[in-house]
């Protein structure tokens, strides 16, 4: 990896009147896999926007290699591609859909050829795509030929929007696998957007937290929004469907998120009583491992919301942490921050 | 019913006996209705583009004079350019009027606001994706005009045709503008006019059919373009 591919400061978007994105420093570099997480809203697609340059910021700076660029800038225009998060492929074929990156970089040598390969990359086979028109695709097949007329021009960053929604599991696997070989065979730095945080986290070399347009947090923590409920003796808490009930800090205003950092986790509902920390109770979901840091994150849900725990790798064997398994959610209210 | 059924059987002794009084009106016609098409394309289509694309200032006040300009009147456009052309004119030195450019001039006026109408909705209707895809695939400002043009291309060339219809059969500024000199700035259009005047119906009907049969291939022509691309 060599230096920061993007240096991002004072960055504000805002649509009409409403602002949308508001990032006062950020970093990524080269050759890295980033990936973006949040709800929707949170400002993940603008900022993909922003940074492959399609969109022109309301304010701020973004820095591509060392130097200030913008959309149509020569250097970011041939170098940098976004994949918008739904499908959206021209009136054309699949042929002259992949080809037209090429064709507008007049760089058509062997373009038949590539074409096939590219299309190959994502599990088309090209003589049989080739010459199907636009509307003659399911969402998987559209989705991969949007991937691969981005992968043929061999970009040095490719921007990725939530690109395994909506598609199937075979689509979504076949995406992931190109994602990573471009990466692999380019040294390609991936931003990828996704609900999918469980695979973002295995091989993301770090994640973005996005929340109301803000970075906050590591994506490692539970948010809970509210409604907050204030209690007879005035302490603030959240309630869950369940009937269970969290202290919290008091809320700034009612729309505020609780973002609960350094959670632990408690093998056994009945522990949970055993010791001074507020908890939860809840049923493990899934394990995922952090590329990042080497952790184990277990999802839980409580209550019908998800929590989110870190383990370190040796953990979840000794506590005997597995999907289906009842266990505790403790935390300390004055690790609840609010956004 | 007899003048219609001559009426026939007299387009077709014109046509294929290639009657010069006819071919004249016939190549009056192209000429003008081409030129005109040709020119409110080249000025239409960029303006549409802006106008459904880009978001201005004062965009909703074009848009209402443009919408407005589908409705002018063809004599009052008749009757304004032949106020410029005229000798004591602003434009009467050129000496266009009564002469075939003076009348595709007026037809650009009337076709200019139906290509820019029709093809600006075609633009605000494509998908706001679009614009994000040909940036990120690398279009520079030029390939992101003539892309969006391309994916547009069933609607402008509606536009086109809606225009070329309204250009084709229409009479007002011909006359107004053409005088409908015989050999030389008689439309089809305007010879019906005049036939009909003359009570000569069946000539009237066989003028019309020869309008009928250049429609007629003109639609299918674009039709067939729009199977193919």
């Amino acid at each position: 990896m060599g230096g920061f591919l993007y240096e991002i400061s004072g960055l504000r978007q805002v649509y009409r009147t409403q602002p949308v994105l508001h990032i006062d420093r950020l970093e990524i570099p080269q050759g890295a896999i980033v990936g973006v997480i949040g709800p929707n809203g949170g400002g993940k697609s603008t900022l993909l926007k922003l940074i492959g340059f399609v969109e022109k910021p309301s304010a701020g700076k973004i820095l591509f290699k060392g130097k200030p660029a913008e959309p149509f800038a020569p250097q970011v225009r041939l170098q940098v591609t976004l994949m918008p998060q739904e499908p959206f492929l021209l009136k054309r074929t699949v042929f002259n859909n992949v080809a037209y990156g090429l064709n507008v970089r007049k760089d058509t040598d062997t373009i038949k050829e590539r074409v096939h390969e590219a299309l190959a990359w994502v599990g088309l086979n090209g003589r049989d795509f080739e010459g199907r028109p636009w509307y003659a695709l399911s969402g998987g097949e559209a989705q991969r030929v949007a991937l691969a007329s981005r992968l043929i021009l061999k970009p040095e960053v490719l921007l990725l929007d939530e690109p395994t929604a909506n598609v199937d599991a075979m689509s979504s696997q076949l995406i992931k696998d190109a994602a990573l070989k471009a990466r692999q065979e380019w040294g390609t730095t991936l931003i990828i957007a996704s609900h999918d945080w469980q695979w973002l986290h295995e091989v993301a070399d770090s994640t973005l937290h996005l929340f109301k347009g803000r970075l906050s947090g590591t994506g490692r923590e539970t948010i809970l929004f509210g409604p907050w409920e204030v209690l007879g003796d005035g302490r603030w808490c959240k309630r869950l469907p369940d009937g269970q009930r969290l202290p919290v800090p008091q809320p700034p205003d009612d729309n505020s998120a609780a973002l609960i950092a350094n959670a632990v986790l408690r093998a056994g509902a009945g522990e949970a009583t055993s010791i001074a920390l507020p908890a939860v109770s809840g049923i493990v979901t899934r394990l995922a491992l952090d590329n990042s840091s080497g952790d184990v994150l277990v999802s839980i849900s409580a209550g019908g919301l998800p929590f989110m725990v870190a383990l370190e790798q040796q953990q979840p064997r000794q506590l005997g942490i597995y999907p289906g398994r009842t266990v505790s959610v403790c935390y300390n209210p004055a690790d609840v921050t609010w956004v | 019913m007899d003048f219609i059924l001559q009426g026939f059987l007299k387009a077709i002794d014109l046509l294929v006996t290639g009657d010069p009084e006819t071919f004249s009106a016939v190549y009056a016609t192209l000429v003008v209705s081409a030129d005109s098409i040709a020119a409110s394309l080249v000025l239409g289509l960029p303006l549409g583009f802006c106008l459904g694309h880009f978001d201005f200032t004062g965009k909703r006040l074009l848009r209402l004079a443009v919408d407005t300009g589908l409705a002018l009147p063809t004599v009052f456009i008749g009757l304004v350019v032949y106020a410029f052309l005229t000798q004591r004119g602003p434009l009467g030195g050129l000496g266009l009027l009564f002469t075939l450019p003076g009348i595709a001039i007026g037809l650009t006026i009337l076709a200019l606001p139906i290509v820019i109408a029709l093809s600006a909705t075609a633009v605000e209707g494509m998908d706001r994706k679009l614009r994000v895809t040909l940036i990120s695939l690398g279009a520079d400002r030029r390939q992101l005009f003539l892309g969006t043009v391309w994916e547009a291309r069933h609607g402008i060339l509606a536009a086109g045709l809606t225009a070329f219809g309204r250009v084709l059969t229409e009479v007002g500024i011909a006359m107004m503008v053409g005088g409908n000199i015989k050999w030389q700035t008689r439309t089809v259009t305007t010879a019906i006019a005049l036939e009909t005047n003359k009570g000569e119906f069946a000539a009237g009907i066989a003028l019309g059919l020869v309008l009928l049969i250049i429609a007629f291939s003109v639609t299918l022509s674009v039709s067939f373009l729009r199977k193919r691309y």
